[in-house]
């Protein structure tokens, strides 16, 4: 030995399984803070991807430039490229109807127009188009069709080149057409001019904007933004932004005070159990100062190892959700290395590793050196209580061991503190994340059941011949029709919203305080499947077929189609009355349910949207063909059943496949939760690893005491019992604490954020048990250890351990 | 009727160069209501043979019987219940369990064993050893001597048929010792329990009714105390 310092490379070396307790829960707290920079420093790269994929990569846009306007921003310093995309009403080509844009060469790749084969169309009379439109309609590069724009005046035009499909498009069964520049220019139809730029990596956006409205001249209502594009490059200041931007600063907060807490009960723990040695090293002649310098000497050993492999561990979970996302979606992240390094994950992991071992060693520094030396060489020192009189009410209520397990955990109230709150922190985490989750769930809606991949539709009707058939066709595993129609209904007039009183001008109301329908109103029918899938929308009232059927109910919806826009048109509830122009003329139904939304698009001005059965359909329709079967395929062998499909339905069917659309919005729902839910495992890593860890030294601290009440006579499995019981006294309370927090939490941010989009809070019961069974799994986990420890060895042997 | 009986007892640390013989050959027996001291220098096997007799550690060789139970043939659950009704231990260190009271210290053997403790009986105890006043206080709130009247309790409280103490007043001052060297024998009279205690002090070790030397692992008969 050199000096005392080197006490603690000796202590260390002689307890080598606490060393390496103390090392691992470092590590975790360095791989949660490089994780989490880390992961978001990904989640940044493919959340940008996935945005300029879905939006295009563009941040500012200007209507109706001048080509003055246009020279002036694209010769700036920091603008990277600009392009002019024009965009025009439908049009048709060969009779089908389409979107049409005309798009510079140099921004189509911007706004992911990729070319597949042939030209960028240049001249007059060339267009590029979609390539499952391309598909549809047998046309080649280089022949000619015949194309119309709003006007309906018919061209020849010729396909100079093929793009890849639009998810959005193909699902709509409209094909995108791209016509040349040249062409847009001349077309003397109404048309939109939109300038879009793109800045440089390091350009001051907001600074940028500024200056081009001010020396142009540009008015606000011409300047337009991406706001997710600059939002996900952390340069907007969109409200929604800025609120993402809080509360991932709360976030990180949070993810310290989890880290310092953590490395703080192994210090604390640690420490304590030497109080003895600490006074006998007091009783030797070391100053205070010494042990505290001792005891820091200890922690910074410690982060020698850690930060490394934090720093590694850390890495490993990053790669773990790329590989993920990688897998997941091959195509569009596909300029994402796999193995990303984020330098700024890694320093900051770093940096709050050793700023959290200082600040996490402090205390027990302090601690131990205030040991009085007496203290430490008379003993019988182990575990202070310091409650002045105990009524012993505990022995009374439960059996003796349960007893004294909880009270030993009660007694150490630090610990129980900072377990429980660890805990409950992750808790309270897992149930505020899962309304995030929540949300994106139910704003994307091709995540739920009924979803379909593709829809037959047909002007007419669909046999049910076609119906039948397609039941048995290998390789579909669902397969369920809907009809729908158009009726006159009319309700209160005061249940009308005022946007759209608004936008159809004035409502003519009759005695009974109905008014007189301007508009017809969408019937569509579901069948018992379709009633049951539809729940996860449901905001009130109940959803059965046949109370539906024998009370004339209707179920209303909330989002209203109107011309394929979701707009609110009227807020109905449970109990008010419909009146529906049936066959057998008018009659009153009653809602029995309010949906939030239906997963269907329409192009009709819609009045309302109504479900029913499809009995009822047929009662007050006269009708009963379908007019829409919708399939879902199973995930091997699509091809071959598409094309089965194909086969079978006839020319006045229309198919529209919506499986890359809806690909495309798991995608961006599975993106998120990837990301949400790995931070939420890794906290909930940090608390399991933190009560094993706090039950392991709590367990070594009290070898001899245990022994002892073996002695006296308590058996293997009241030992388990007693052990078993401290360790749910941390998870419990932590996980009620946490739980009903956690609820509170949940309640606050739906009611102040999504109750606009009528997600109504519900118990989250199953979160609850889930949270629940993970807190006794991991007890059961944390007593492992330490029980085996104290079997391996003699009663005789842990009574005469003193360390 | 000998309610011990150590047979060819033997206990070995280690193998090859770092073996111990802890232990050698031990024979000897104990009668109901005897007080028994052991005394011998530190490393001489005292507490190992306490120990073996208390089923805390196996032997490597050898029998121990108590009250006509083999006590190495029984599975550890028997063990342990065997252990909290026929054994009391006294430790040099008390060890009492710090979040219990003293009424709940004392009753530990009788709660360990899901019994409602004899309530009259434990006031009893209490008031022999001078707790009465006390019986709400947490072990902490204590003298030294009083957690070991407190320990001494708790052996007794399960009448078991054997009380072990491991050198009862190693931690005491001489007029906390006297007291609970007095208690242990008075309970030992007024109980009609059987007691093996080490003990350091020569003069101690003279109250018992038969003395027992150990010394390098091998038991040697002094005869009887003083008195």
């Amino acid at each position: 030995m050199n000096g005392y310092l080197d006490l603690a490379h000796k202590y260390q070396a002689a307890h080598k399984k606490r060393t390496r307790l103390s090392i691992f829960s470092i590590v975790l707290s360095v791989a949660l803070v490089v994780g989490i920079f880390s992961m978001l420093d990904v989640f940044l790269k493919f959340e940008k991807i996935q945005v300029i994929n879905d939006y295009g990569n563009y941040h500012l846009l200007v209507n109706n430039a001048t080509d003055g306007e246009k020279e002036a921003i694209s010769s700036r310093i920091d603008v990277k490229n600009t392009g002019t995309l024009v965009a025009f009403k439908s049009g048709s080509i060969n009779g089908n109807q389409c979107d049409i844009v005309a798009l510079s060469d140099n921004f189509a790749a911007n706004m992911s127009m990729n070319l597949i084969k042939g030209n960028y169309p240049e001249a007059e009379n060339e267009m590029m188009i979609e390539n499952w439109a391309a598909e549809k309609l047998g046309a080649g590069i280089g022949d000619t069709v015949s194309f119309a724009f709003a006007d309906e005046t018919e061209r020849p035009f010729v396909i100079s080149g093929i793009f890849a499909d639009y998810g959005g498009t193909k699902a709509t069964g409209e094909p995108g057409v791209a016509v040349s520049m040249e062409a847009a220019a001349k077309a003397s139809v109404e048309k939109t001019g939109i300038f879009l730029i793109e800045f440089k990596e390091q350009a001051n956006i907001k600074k940028a904007e500024q200056e081009i409205k001010e020396s142009l001249g540009i008015s606000d209502e011409r300047m337009g933004r991406n706001d997710r594009l600059l939002a996900v490059i952390g340069q907007s200041d969109h409200k929604a932004a800025v609120g993402l931007y809080q509360a991932g600063a709360i976030l990180f907060f949070i993810v310290l005070v989890a880290g310092v807490v953590m490395i703080y009960n192994t210090f604390n723990i640690s420490v304590m159990d030497r109080m003895r040695s600490f006074g006998l090293l007091r009783c030797v002649g070391a100053s205070k100062a010494q042990i505290r310098r001792l005891v820091k000497k200890e922690g910074f050993l410690l982060l020698r190892w850690a930060i490394p492999g934090g720093v590694l561990l850390g890495m490993a979970a990053t790669l773990f959700c790329c590989a993920l996302l990688k897998f997941y979606n091959s195509y569009i992240f596909s300029e994402i290395p796999l193995f990303t390094i984020s330098p700024t994950g890694i320093l900051a992991g770093v940096a709050l590793g050793v700023l959290t071992v200082a600040i996490a060693t402090l205390l027990p520094a302090k601690k131990a050196s205030r040991v009085s030396p007496v203290n430490a060489v008379t003993g019988n020192s182990e575990i202070r209580v310091r409650k002045v009189q105990q009524a012993g009410i505990l022995t009374k209520l439960l059996p003796v061991e349960s007893a004294m397990g909880i009270g030993s955990a009660a007694a150490r109230k630090k610990t129980l503190v900072l377990m429980s709150a660890s805990i409950a922190l992750s808790i309270m985490m897992f149930l505020g994340f899962n309304v995030f989750v929540d949300f994106l769930h139910t704003s994307l809606k091709t995540t739920k059941p009924y979803t379909p991949d593709i829809s037959l539709t047909s002007e007419e009707s669909l046999s049910p011949d076609l119906y039948s058939q397609l039941s048995h066709l290998p390789g579909i595993k669902h397969v369920y029709g809907r009809m729908f129609g158009y009726v006159s209904a009319t309700f209160d007039a005061s249940r009308l919203t005022e946007e759209y009183v608004n936008e159809v001008g004035s409502i003519e109301v009759n005695a009974g305080g109905l008014f007189e329908a301007p508009e017809k109103s969408w019937l569509i029918s579901y069948d018992k499947n379709q009633l049951k899938w539809a729940k996860t929308d449901l905001v009130e009232g109940e959803l059965s077929e046949d109370t539906l059927n024998a009370q004339d109910g209707i179920i209303a919806v909330l989002q209203n189609i109107r011309k394929g826009v979701s707009v609110r048109t009227a807020e109905l509830h449970v109990g008010d009355k419909v009146y529906i122009d049936t066959v057998a003329g008018k009659k009153p139904f009653t809602v029995m349910a309010v949906l939030r939304t239906v997963p269907f698009a329409d192009s009709n001005l819609n009045l309302a949207t109504f479900i029913t059965t499809e009995k009822q359909y047929t009662a007050i329709t006269g009708d009963s063909t379908l007019k829409i079967i919708d399939i879902q395929l199973e995930k091997n062998g699509q091809e071959e059943t598409v094309s089965e499909i194909k086969r079978m339905i006839g020319s006045n069917i229309t198919y529209l496949d919506s499986r890359q659309k809806n690909s495309e919005m798991n995608q961006t729902f599975f993106t998120m939760a990837v990301f949400v839910y790995g931070f939420v495992v890794v906290i909930a890593l940090i608390s399991i690893l933190n009560i094993v860890s706090t039950m392991n030294t709590s367990v070594t601290s009290k070898m001899r005491y245990l022994g002892v009440l073996r002695a006296v006579g308590m058996s293997g499995k009241q030992l388990n019992r007693m052990i078993t019981a401290e360790a749910s006294a941390y998870c419990i309370t932590g996980a009620v604490a946490g739980c009903i927090l956690g609820i509170l939490l949940q309640k606050a941010l739906i009611t102040q954020l999504l109750t606009s989009l009528k997600i109504v809070w519900v118990f989250p019961l199953v979160q609850i048990v889930c949270v629940f069974a993970a807190a006794l799994l991991a007890t059961r986990l944390s007593v492992i250890g330490p029980l085996k420890k104290i079997k391996a060895k003699s009663i005789s042997e842990n009574i005469g351990s003193l360390q | 009727m000998n309610i011990l009986t150590v047979q060819d007892l033997c206990k070995t640390y280690g193998a090859g160069d770092t073996k111990v013989e802890a232990l050698k050959n031990v024979s000897f027996a104990v009668s109901k209501g005897e007080f028994v001291s052991v005394i011998g220098p530190s490393g001489s096997g005292k507490s190992t043979l306490l120990n073996m007799i208390g089923a805390l550690d196996y032997p490597t060789s050898g029998k121990v019987i108590i009250d006509g139970r083999d006590i190495y043939t029984m599975k550890e659950e028997e063990l342990s219940v065997f252990r909290r009704r026929n054994i009391g231990f006294v430790f040099q260190a008390y060890n009492l369990v710090p979040e219990l009271n003293v009424e709940e210290n004392i009753a530990l053997p009788i709660l360990l064993d899901y019994k409602k403790p004899d309530q009259q009986y434990i006031d009893e105890l209490l008031g022999i050893l001078g707790l009465a006043e006390r019986k709400r206080h947490l072990p902490g709130q204590l003298s030294g001597g009083q957690q070991q009247r407190v320990a001494i309790g708790r052996a007794l409280a399960a009448k078991p048929a054997i009380i072990l103490a491991d050198e009862p007043t190693g931690n005491l001052d001489s007029k906390n010792s006297r007291d609970v060297i007095n208690l242990l024998k008075l309970s030992v009279e007024r109980y009609r329990q059987t007691l093996i205690m080490i003990t350091h002090n020569q003069s101690y070790a003279s109250f018992a009714d038969r003395v027992l030397s150990v010394e390098d692992g091998v038991v040697a008969e002094l005869g009887g105390g003083a008195r």
